[in-house]
Parts: C-alpha cells; structure tokens; sequence
C-alpha cells in the first residue's frame, strides 16, 4: 500500500489540520495593527467564547450524528423552539430550572422523533430531518403566538452574560457546561462501547448489523441526544435573548455542520471527532468576530467561511488520499 | 496459434518497474500479447498484477520500461489514453450504475445524442448490437442493472467493452462472483472474442478455468516475471510452483476431526426473503458444505437464520434450546458467527482498524467502569493477527489498505474472537489468493477438530469436495440433496445444483461440470 | 503523503487573499485612522435594503462634517436578532468610542446596551425602540404618526368607506408594530366606514414572503378596494402582488418608505401614496448626537426626525423628492 505514515502520526495531523487553521485565523487578526491590541484580550476571548456556546452545543450532538452518516437538518429549528418553551415556562410562573429541564427536553423530544422516523419508517435522515425543520419552526411560531416571548429575568439569563454573576467563575457558565459537555462527550465517542458502535455505524452500516450491533437503538440514542443538547443550546439562547424568539437561529443548522465538517467529520459517515468539531466552532467565531471588529462588510465574512469549508474538506480528501 | 511470424505483437511491454516508496511492486517485467491471443496473468495477491494494469490502463505511470500497442510506441498521460488506445478494462468490482438501464450502462459516457437530446432509438439499437456481440441477445436493454444477475452483470460489461472498440480486454477475476453456468458462457463469449481480433488478458484465482479458457500464461512473484508459456501442456502443479515459490504443500489441507451430535437444527425455517422452507441439521465438528448456483437461496437462508432477514415461519434449535429474538444480537449471545459474502460491503468497516473490526461484536471483555480499555483490546488482537497470519502493520491499520486474502482473514478473526460455536461461512475464499484460501481451509478443519460446527457455502465446487464431510445442495430456494462427501463428485454437485436433482449417470451434469 | 506543506500553504493563501480583499475595503473608510479620531460604530438591522443605505449615507454625511470615523457592520443575516448581539459584543471588544444602534427587538438588545455602558461607550439608539434608559438618546420617526398619516390618506381616496387590508410587517419589530397601531386607531376613530378584511397577517421579512401574502390575500378577497403596507419590503411585495393580478391602480394602496420601483409606482399610478421617514437625517442625527455627547455637549432624550407623505402630485416638489430618492453618494461602495 501507498501509506508510509505511521498511524499514529495520522491520527495527530487528523487534529492537528483544523488546529493549524485556528491559530493561523488568530495569528491573522492579531497581527492587523487596527485591531491587534484589541483583538488579543481574555475579555474578547471571552466574548468570542460566549458567542460560541450556541453552535457548540448544537454541533456535540450532530457530530455523534454525523460520524453514524446522517444528518439533522432540524437543530436550528429545534433550537428555536426549546428556547420559546423554555421562556413560556418561565412567563407561566414555572420556577427557572423546571423551565430550563423542560427546554433541554423539548429539544430530546425532536431528536427522539427524528431518530424514530429515521430507523422505523426508514426514512432517510435528511427528509426526516427536512420535514422536522419546518415542523419544530412552525410549532416554535405557534406556541409563541407568532410573536417573541418576553419573559421576567430570572437566574437562567445569567447563564450567558458575559460577566458571570460568582466572579470567580471567570466565563459565562454557559462556557463552562459547553467545556464540561465536550470532555464528556469526547471520552464517549473514544473509549465507550457506545462510541465505537457510533463509529461502525457511519463506517458500514451493514458490518455493524452483522455484528450484532443494535444499529436502530443507537441510531435513536444518538437523535435523542443531539436533539438534547439542541435543547441544551435553545435555552442557552432564550438566556443571551432574554426573550423567547420563535424566528432566532435561522439556518444555524448550516453553520452547526459546518462546524462538524471544517473539525474533520465526513457527510458519508464514521469520522469526526469532538476536539475537531470545537475547533471548527471557535474558527467562526473568531473569524466573524475579527471581521466585525474590522468592520468588514458581511459578504467579505460570508465569502471567506464559505472559502473555508470548501478548504477544509478539500484537504481533509487530500489527506485520505 | 496463428500468429504470423512477422505481425508484432498487440501489445507488448519491456522492462517494466514501479516502486511505492521502499516497496518494489514490479520490478523490471516483460511481457506480450499477440492478436486474438487469451494471456492469463498469474499471481498471489500482492505479486504485481494490479500495479502492471493499472500502469498498463494508464492510471499510474512506470518507473522504468517502455510499451507499444502494434509495435507503436505508448505512453498514456491517463485512464483516458488507455481507453483511446484500446485499452478496456473489466475490473473485480464491477462498474455499472445500477441505477440505469443495461443500455444506458452501455453506452454511457459515449451516448448517442444530437444537440444534447439523447437519441432512444439509436442508443438501443447499439446496446442491442453489442448485447449480440457477446452472444447474449436475451438480456433487456431496457431494464435497471440492479435487478440483473451478477453474471449478467458481467455480460454487460464487457458488451460496453467491446462498444468501445476495444483490442485489449482486461479481465480481473472476472468469475469471481460467477456461477459455474455463467462462468461457461463467459468462456464462450471470450473464445468468441478471439474470431474478432480482441486481445483478452485474463486474470483468475481459478487455475481450472484459466487451463481451459487460456492460450498463454505469466505467472507474476513478488513484482517479478517467474515464468511464461503456452498453457497447452502445462501441468496446474507447476504453475502452482511457480506462484508460491516453495512455500506451498497442498491446496486442500485436510485436518483430521470427529463429528458428533447435534448442535443446530432448522425445521422448515423459512424468511421473507426465502423461496421455500429449509430443513438441516449441523453437528458439532461437522463441516458442512452448501453448495448451489448464484441466487440458489443459500445466502438468504444463512441471513434469515443470523437475523440479518425477517424469518416468518418455522423453527431453529440450538443445542436443544429453540432460538428467541429477531436481531443479529441474540444469534451472536446463542454461539452463532456469519462470514458475509459482501467483504467490503458488509463484512468490514474498512475506514476502521484492523482491531476495531475483529472486536466489534464483542468489545464486553475490554470494558470496565464504562469505558474501553485499548490496550487489553490491542494485546487481544496482536494474538490473533499471530495465530492466522494476518499480514499487516499492526492492530491500528485500516482494514480498508490490507489486501483481499489479509481482509477476509480479519473477518474470520472476528468469529474467533467472538467465540462463534457455530460458523456460518458464506463464500469465505471468494477473491482471495491461492495460499490465503489454503490457510482458511486448515482453519476450518483445526475449528472442526475442536468441535466447533461448519457451514459452508461456496460456489466453488473443488473446494467444497475438498474439505467438507457433508454437502447439501440448494436449487430454487429449496435443499434438495444432502448427502456424505464420499458420495459427490464434481459432475452430480453440478447436475443436483443446475436441475434440482442428483444424477448417477446424467449427461447433461457432466457436460455443464466439463 | 507531505499533507501538512499544502495544508499551511493553502491556509495562508486563503488567508492572505482575504486581507487583500478587505484591506482594499477598510482603506476607503473616512479618516485616515490616525491619532485621536472618534470611532462611532453604526449598526443597522440590515444592509441590503434601500433604507438603511440612506442611513448608512446620512451617518457618514455627519462623519465627515465632524472629522469622526464611522464603522458601518449589521447583523450578518438581515434580522436575526442574536447575531445583532454579537456585532454589538464584537464592537465593545474592539472598544469603539460610540456605538449608534437600530436594535433588532426592544429586550434582546438591552444587556449588550448595558454591557457598552458598563464599558464606558455610550450608545445611540435610532429607528426603533430600545426598553429600558442606558442610551444617551432615541432618534426616530414618529412612527405612529407615519400610521395616522397613511391611514387618512386611504380613507379620504376611498372616500370613508370600503373594504380593505392592513399588512402587518413582522412580531416584534416595535417600528412597524407603531405604525400598524397608528393605522388601526385612526381607521377605528377617524373611518368607521371601513372594514378591515384582515388585520393581523405578517408579510415576513423579505419582498418574496410578502409577495406571497399579498397574493394569497388578494386570490382570497378579490373585492378589496384599499391596502397598507407599513414597510419597504411589504410595500414592494403588495405592489407586485397588485401589478400581478391585475389590480394596481384600482386599488387604493398606500405604502411605507421609499426605493426606486416604489417611486415609479407612485409615477405609473399604481400607489396612492408613501408614508416616508427620513432615514438619511436618521442615520445623520445619529452620530451627530453620539458625537455631542461624547464631547459633553447636552443632547435631547426623543429626538424626532418626522414623517412625509409623497403622492403622485407632490412627489417632484424640492422638499420631498429627496426624500423619496435619497442622494447615496456619500457612501462609497
């Protein structure tokens, strides 16, 4: 065979490639003089990472979907309506964490949904997921009354403000549960029985039937649980909006698989990591914060992400090549 | 042969070398092909074949070494200059979309069209001139590839050849997924290819069938040409010799073993994927062979006992407990292990390591608190990679960059490693090399020995006669003989698969097994 | 395979054509960036629409007049509220020296406000509403009035009776929501005689969801004989709609704002009349008072910027036709 590289050191570029990419963004934007003092504080590293939590938190779950090989085009939408109910439950006298349980099981809901569809009507994920979309943003609208939630402050909002309330807490507590999520969600994927299933999965679903993998139960484990950390990442947005916004987040699916995508994950299944996917978070953020503190025009913005997708996946091919 | 002295040879390639960093695949190789001539190449996997067609195709290029097409020099930039120059290659894998019709395969990447408009007419009545050409005008152009036989598969294929107007023909292991019946007419239609002028180069695990459809022959060893000649008068023995160097005993080692109750029972077990019922009963030790042609109901019986198909009537028994549960899952928990015949679709991960696939269906004994333990999981595999003589850089290779014969050895590891008592084989030798195949017969007979039971499906009927001590033969989905090995030969295994019945003294199963 | 070489190679090429690109862009901001100019961040709810390209030209009209750099940044999908969030955070981390805002939604917007406050940045806020008090001042259209106007407009062309439609713009943006309240009142106290086929249908944030309403709307009430639209968007989507179905010009519409095909509505007779703010004073009164604040100069709390309403008839007069298509010269792009 043509591969010299031992595999160790595969696995380190692996991880390495989208890291290269972050701090060469960063490298970049600090070394504009405009911007270069600015640019480089912990309190916009903080800024950024408090931006961050929302894709974050929607893209730990779909990278568990996509290393099984499918897809959930619904996040976004998911993500609206569990942050509109977790702000109805709050505006309805609910006390703020029962609000917070029940956005963060709105959100499982939809993925137990979607994963049902998907191995019960064998639907392919991105139908599924395309018609839950719509599903879950109309019924965010409805419940809304098509119009934003305003609900009472309450502890949740804190979850997101940027100068956390114990100040010893240093980040947002939002940050914290995303880092706390991350690690778990990494030793899950690498070193559980449930994680190597995931990974079988998305390499070849037929061997992982053949082995006596249960590949419809994970398949709903692995909706389920993304559809839980969509949950997750709606209340966090009702806690940065402070109102239950039916219409927020709006193609943020895109930006959850791209994440997924730039961090090393494959559309066809059985690759991706957690590391991988958090680095392909912090890229966009860093790089839509850079171009506004420069105050670039948006399409500039639009135009370089989108350069980079196509960059990432592109050598992420050259590499397996 | 009737090559005339003073015409060049079609092809002819000198001094041919190609190196992939430190390893030498081909090292300094000659070789010719005359017109209308039948060339077999020969050689383990692994020996160079591949790399020679694939420089020959234009897909990599050479080292060193020239080639000429009619004595013309030639040095194709790519796969399209093989194609310009003649060149079609027929792979083991087969390249149809099966999505499309047999003419729309045919003809595609040439379509007939005006402006852009695919001309219906035109396009079938090529696809009808070129399903002639190779003798096999009954096949409908009109209907998807998917829903063909495989061996019609391959007919198709090389019809889109030959609509190239192509001189060379490549075939690699081009019976590989064929029955005995679509082997023969394959036969058929490359000696029919001779009286056109097309030149075959023909690549084959089958040593039988290269002696019958063969004029000449090379044999490759490790990157080099160890010998070539005319097949007529060539003992099998030799080229075997030449292949394995010294290496090689005896192509179907048997291991001594005792067969003793009864360990598994269908009763009129039937699937939803299943033509009739089906009744066996497998011993422990007991190496049971299946045999029967392509789409016979072999494989689907195999998936409806293992799960992997819907059952929807009658009953199974394992060592006396009838069997509960629909999913793989509860067959792997009763001692059940399947070899899929699909290796690459189904039988492996292959973007996966070599250890991940052998521990797939059971990672339990690597668990504590929860969580894997690597390192007992390598130590485990390292032994196995041992015992079967898996020829591979170690347990975190990606089972996707070992070879055909080194890939199915993980598959069997993985029933070893799961302590399958009872194994269903299904084609465990399809597409590997001569010596892998040797290894795996002695695995079946050491698994016998220690009394674990055999089911063995195989399209191959020298290997089925060879090692098993009881066949039974599949026709229309139904078993229709079962009978102890001393009372097979070749010549009624065939008539019992081709008319659902033994014969004694049936003409027409020796003529088919000729 | 040497897969890192490309990788880092590819990476700094897609980087460095990007600087290039923006470098070019960032150069042709006024001011030459030097010293102890103000840098006043003007962010807008969008920046496509022709609205906020003239508040986007009256910001740097005034940037100009004061010697101050404006930094013009929106959301980067027009209306989504928490990427307005984050271009705010984005700009205190920069550590601007005054922010003007046209905030997305009178809540979500408040803690990034408090969180400029907090930072020593003062904050304008313009066009619609924010709760609370942390900004130095609101510069807007009365647009409640913009409502009144419209409607008696409709209900004297219809000559106090008639059966007609009110667009609603979209939940939550408190501009619209006035100017449809402005509406509704009026044609409640002022015109009994109409009857409102339907009050309470959102065009969306688009022309093409508007487009779509109106039309759903008129296929369901062919016999309407009035229309309002509170917004450039909706009004552009209803006249396609009308001109579609064959009904522009025997239907009273009136509309809200200004663009160059709303302008030749107005011509061809197809709208009866534009509510129109002055969004290029908008964007011009905007950093003037983030300016005088931030040099101590006392500034007014509500500062109203008015309303007009252009007809067929007054359209080419001197003090409305700048308004209807507003000089966007100043701004180089």
């Amino acid at each position: 065979m043509s591969r010299q590289r031992p595999a160790g050191l595969q696995k380190a570029l692996n991880v390495l490639g989208p890291f290269i990419g972050l701090v060469l963004v960063i490298a970049l934007f600090s070394l504009i003089p405009e911007v270069q003092g600015r640019f480089l504080r912990f309190a916009n590293f903080k800024s950024v990472a408090t931006q961050s939590v929302i894709v974050a938190l929607g893209a730990l779950g779909m990278t568990f979907i996509i290393i099984t090989g499918g897809i959930d085009l619904s996040a976004a939408s998911n993500i609206a309506l569990s942050s509109v109910i977790a702000a109805y439950a709050v505006n309805a006298g609910l006390p703020p964490l029962a609000a917070l349980v029940l956005g963060v099981l709105t959100g499982g809901l939809v993925g137990l949904a979607n994963g049902a569809l998907v191995t019960r009507l064998r639907l392919i994920p991105f139908i599924v997921t395309l018609g839950m979309m719509g599903i879950a943003r109309g019924a965010a609208k409805w419940i809304a009354g098509n119009q934003k939630i305003d609900a009472p402050m309450t502890w949740v909002n804190e979850l997101m403000a940027k100068s956390p309330r114990p100040s010893w807490l240093l980040l947002a507590p939002g940050i914290w549960v995303v880092i706390l999520f991350a690690v778990v969600l990494a030793v899950v994927l690498k070193y559980t029985v449930f994680g190597r299933h995931v990974f079988a999965i998305g390499s070849n679903e037929s061997t992982a039937r053949l082995c006596g993998i249960r590949t419809n139960r994970v398949k709903v484990l692995v909706y389920v649980l993304s559809g839980l950390f969509c949950g997750l990442s709606g209340v966090m947005e009702f806690s940065r909006l402070t109102v239950g916004d039916p219409t927020v987040a709006v193609g943020l699916e895109l930006d959850i698989i791209a994440a997924v995508v730039i961090g090393g994950g494959s559309l066809s299944g059985g690759e991706g990591s957690i590391l991988g996917t958090m680095i392909g978070v912090l890229i966009m953020s860093f790089l839509r914060n850079g171009c506004t503190m420069m105050g670039w025009p948006n399409y500039i913005q639009e135009i370089i992400i989108g350069a980079i997708i196509v960059i990432a996946v592109a050598l992420d091919r050259l590499r397996h090549r | 042969m009737t090559i005339a002295p003073a015409e060049p040879p079609v092809l002819r390639m000198a001094g041919v070398s190609k190196s992939f960093g430190a390893t030498r695949a081909l090292d300094d190789v000659s070789f010719e092909l005359g017109r209308g001539e039948v060339h077999a190449l020969i050689g383990e996997n692994g020996a160079g074949k591949s790399t020679m067609m694939k420089i020959l195709s234009g897909a990599i290029a050479p080292d060193a070494g020239r080639m000429e097409i009619d004595g013309r020099p030639y040095a194709p930039a790519g796969p399209g200059d093989g194609l310009r120059g003649g060149i079609s290659m027929i792979y083991q894998e087969l390249t149809l979309a099966p999505h499309l019709t047999v003419e729309e395969n045919i003809v595609l990447g040439r379509e007939v069209h005006a402006a852009g408009w695919l001309d219906r007419e035109a396009t079938r009545r090529k696809a009808r001139e070129a399903l002639e050409l190779v003798r096999h005008p009954e096949i409908s152009p009109a209907i998807p590839v998917g829903r063909l036989s495989v061996g019609a598969k391959q007919i198709v294929e090389i019809a889109r050849a030959l609509l190239n107007r192509s001189r060379i023909l490549v075939m690699d292991e081009p019976t590989s997924s064929l029955t005995q019946e679509d082997s023969l007419r394959l036969f058929e239609i490359i000696r029919g290819l001779k009286g056109q002028d097309v030149s075959v180069i023909y690549i084959s695990h089958f040593l039988e069938e290269v002696q019958k459809v063969a004029d000449s022959y090379t044999v490759l060893r490790d990157g080099r040409s160890v010998g070539s000649g005319k097949m007529e008068g060539t003992r099998l023995e030799d080229i075997i010799q030449l292949m394995v160097g010294q290496k090689f005993t005896q192509l179907f080692p048997r291991v001594e073993h005792a067969v003793g109750e009864a360990v598994l029972s269908l009763d009129r077990l039937k699937g939803t994927k299943m033509t009739a019922p089906v009744s066996l009963t497998l011993s422990k030790g007991e190496i049971l062979g299946i045999a029967g042609l392509v789409g016979s109901g072999r494989s689907e019986m195999l998936r409806t006992l293992f799960g992997l198909d819907e059952a929807e009537g009658g009953s199974v028994v394992i060592s006396g407990a009838e069997l509960a549960g629909r999913t793989p899952w509860t067959r792997i928990s009763r001692g059940l292990g399947l070899l899929s015949e699909d290796r690459q679709g189904e039988g492996l991960a292959l973007s996966l390591s070599v250890a991940d696939n052998m521990t797939l269906s059971d990672l339990a004994p690597y668990r504590r608190h929860g969580l894997l333990r690597p390192g007992r999981q390598r130590r485990a595999v390292s032994d196995l990679i041992g015992k079967l003589k898996i020829k591979t850089k170690g347990p975190a290779q990606t089972v996707g960059d070992l070879s055909g014969g080194n890939q199915q050895k993980v598959a069997l590891a993985r029933l070893l490693h799961q302590k399958a008592s009872i194994l269903l084989l299904d084609e465990p030798t399809r597409g590997i090399d001569v010596v892998s195949k040797a290894q795996i017969y002695e695995w079946i007979g050491e698994l016998a020995r220690e009394g674990k039971a055999v089911l063995f499906v195989s399209s191959y009927l020298p290997e089925l006669l060879g090692i098993c001590d009881r066949i039974a033969v599949f026709h229309r989905g139904a078993l229709v003989e079962s009978r102890p090995i001393p009372e097979w030969d070749a010549p009624s295994l065939m008539a019992a698969a081709t008319v659902g019945r033994a014969a004694r003294d049936n003409t027409m199963g020796q003529r088919i097994a000729e | 395979m040497k897969s890192l070489a490309p990788k880092v190679l590819s990476g700094c090429l897609c980087l460095s054509l990007a600087l290039a690109a923006c470098a070019k862009k960032s150069s042709d901001a006024p001011g030459p960036g030097e010293g102890k100019i103000l840098q006043i961040a003007v962010i807008p709810k969008g920046t496509t629409h022709e609205f906020w390209k003239s508040i986007h030209a009256g910001a740097v009209r005034a940037a100009r007049e004061l010697g101050v750099e404006v930094i013009w940044k929106g959301p980067q999908k027009e209306d989504d509220r928490a990427q307005q969030i984050t271009v705010v955070e984005d700009f205190i981390s920069r550590g601007v020296d005054g922010i003007v805002l046209a905030p997305l939604d009178d809540r979500a917007l408040m803690r990034p406000v408090q969180d400029a406050v907090r930072e020593k940045i003062p904050v304008v806020i313009i066009d619609s509403a924010l709760q609370g008090s942390d900004f130095a001042s609101y510069v807007a259209t009365d647009n409640y009035k913009g409502g009144v106007l419209a409607a008696r407009r409709l209900g004297e062309l219809l000559g106090g009776k008639g059966r007609i439609f009110l667009i609603r713009y979209q939940e939550g943006s408190a501009s619209t929501v006035q100017r449809e309240a402005g509406f509704y009142d009026t044609v409640k106290n002022e015109f009994p005689g109409l009857v409102l086929l339907v009050q309470d249908q959102y065009a969306g944030a688009t022309t093409e969801t508007a487009y779509q309403l109106a039309e759903n709307l008129i296929s369901r009430f062919p016999d309407v004989e009035g229309v309002f639209a509170p917004n450039e968007s909706s009004t552009f989507g209803t006249l396609r709609a009308l001109q579609e179905s064959r009904l522009a010009g025997k239907v009273v519409f009136v509309g809200f704002d200004s663009s160059p095909k709303l302008v030749q509505g107005l011509r061809d007779g197809h709208i009866q009349g534009l509510v129109l703010q002055s969004p290029f004073k908008m964007g011009y009164l905007g950093v003037k008072t983030i300016v005088a604040h931030l040099r101590g100069e006392p500034v007014e709390k509500i500062i109203d910027t008015g309303v007009a309403l252009a007809t067929a008839d007054n359209m080419d007069d001197p003090a409305i036709r700048p308004l209807l298509s507003p000089d966007l010269s100043q701004i180089i792009d």
